[in-house]
């Protein structure tokens, strides 16, 4: 079998932050005080450890999955859920970052995703390095390790659909195939 | 039977916009680039919750904006107007686009020498005076920028303007009744043009999905770049795979895995 149930849930870590202490950073983030916090206040907010800037590709990634009505950022009660599921993607990024580097080399992605439930080979690893490692540093970083989850997990969501007798193979028609893919990247 | 999947850009009027960079399909090695569509969920639960699924629509149309003409140009900035820092033209490397060759200083606002994301972001907009959103930047820039800085030198950019303007032609081209957006229909038509057998309602959710909200169906020019772009990289990984050319492909899990993420981001 090719794959184990690869979504494994991370470890609950963070308890809920009190309404006050949101409503502050809210407050802080949402720069142009529109109620929203558009892709732009997020990306500006967030660190990724490295003093570069927030991958805007993962930010839109974690915007428009708690943007509920499309508006392009998030109100306050979806901010909530935005600041829990860095939270919680920065507790397993640490856990994992054992030298505290701000990256995680290859080895150390094996290990993480291995613990989420994907079985990969080596090469793959390789090769998500090459793709992800926005600084080409042979290594990811925080907001590239998210996308690089995120990818994955979207990819494997797809196949899964086709691959109904879970086998971990599937076939497809080239316009099945395209709509998988775009449905993705 | 034969069977048709993209065939690229068949002979003719419309030069093959991926044509000269780096042979074509899926060439060029954009970075992790996945956004739009259906939100993937948290990293909890076994399946992720799914949110909202996000469409591309999240840049507003700018407050005032005035739909002047269906086809913006390039930045707010005129040529020759008071913002332009334009080198003299003795100046102008070889191979490099003369116009293109002002455009890079006139985006190069911090005088770098190199364009950003951020920086070309701002130079390029829709014909609804929306800017271009950072998915289809961000691939252009990682199609050109040759040294995987994540910025373009001047001679990067001059390649990018010329794919650029190849790209605004055939958008003007296609998009039949000048509303200044591609629609359903008209991106049908285009894609069975550029050789792509697909079915209309394959044209039809694309279309949906990368509509600007609150305005009627249609895809603006950057959408259309990156659906077109990401279209031939696709076709190319379909076809590796589908050695009988029957149109159909028997994957494993992995190879499926790295069939998108190599060629497709």
């Amino acid at each position: 079998m090719a794959y184990h149930s690869p979504y494994r849930a991370p470890p609950q870590i963070s308890a809920p932050p009190d309404q006050g202490f949101l409503w502050n950073i809210f407050q802080r983030v949402d720069k142009d005080r529109s109620g929203v916090i558009s892709d732009s206040e997020l990306q500006q907010a967030l660190s990724n450890g490295t003093w570069t800037p927030f991958n805007p590709v993962t930010v839109r990634s974690i915007i428009s999955m708690f943007d509920r009505e499309n508006k392009g950022g998030v109100n306050f009660n979806e901010f909530a859920g935005v600041w829990k599921y860095i939270t919680d993607w920065q507790n397993i990024f640490r856990t994992y970052d054992r030298d505290n580097s701000g990256f995680i080399d290859k080895n150390e992605l094996k290990q993480a995703l291995t613990g989420f439930g994907y079985r990969l080979s080596d090469q793959f690893y390789s090769t998500l390095i090459e793709k992800f490692d926005r600084q080409r540093k042979g290594q990811v970083a925080f907001d590239d390790f998210i996308q690089c989850c995120i990818v994955l997990q979207r990819l494997t969501d797809v196949f899964r659909r086709y691959d109904t007798d879970q086998d971990g193979w599937i076939q497809v028609s080239y316009e099945q195939y395209l709509s998988m893919v775009f449905n993705i990247v | 039977m034969s069977f048709h999947y993209g065939q690229g850009y068949p002979g003719g009027g419309n030069p093959p916009p991926g044509g000269p960079y780096g042979g074509g399909h899926g060439a060029y090695r954009p970075a992790p680039s996945a956004p739009y569509g259906g939100a993937a969920g948290p990293p909890r639960g076994p399946y992720g919750g799914y949110g909202a699924p996000g469409h591309g629509g999240q840049y507003g149309h700018g407050p005032g904006a005035a739909p002047s003409g269906p086809y913006g140009g390039y930045g707010g900035q005129p040529h020759g107007g008071p913002y332009g820092h334009h080198a003299p033209a003795g100046n102008i490397p070889p191979g490099v686009n003369p116009e293109a060759y002002q455009w890079f200083h006139t985006v190069d606002t911090d005088h770098s020498g190199f364009i950003n994301l951020k920086e070309l972001k701002q130079a390029l907009v829709n014909s609804n005076w929306s800017a271009f959103n950072d998915e289809t930047c961000l691939m252009m820039i990682n199609m050109f920028d040759k040294t995987r800085s994540g910025r373009m030198d001047v001679f990067s950019f001059s390649a990018l303007w010329d794919f650029m303007q190849r790209w605004r032609a055939l958008f003007q081209q296609y998009d039949r009744d000048r509303s200044g957006s591609i629609s359903g229909t008209e991106l049908h038509q285009a894609l069975a043009q550029m050789g792509y057998n697909l079915s209309p309602q394959f044209s039809e959710t694309l279309v949906q999905r990368f509509s600007f909200r609150g305005g009627r169906p249609g895809i603006q020019l950057d959408r259309f770049i990156h659906v077109c772009t990401q279209l031939q990289s696709m076709t190319q990984v379909f076809r590796e795979r589908d050695t009988s050319m029957t149109g159909n492909v028997r994957l494993n899990y992995e190879d499926f895995l790295s069939g998108a993420i190599t060629r497709l981001m």
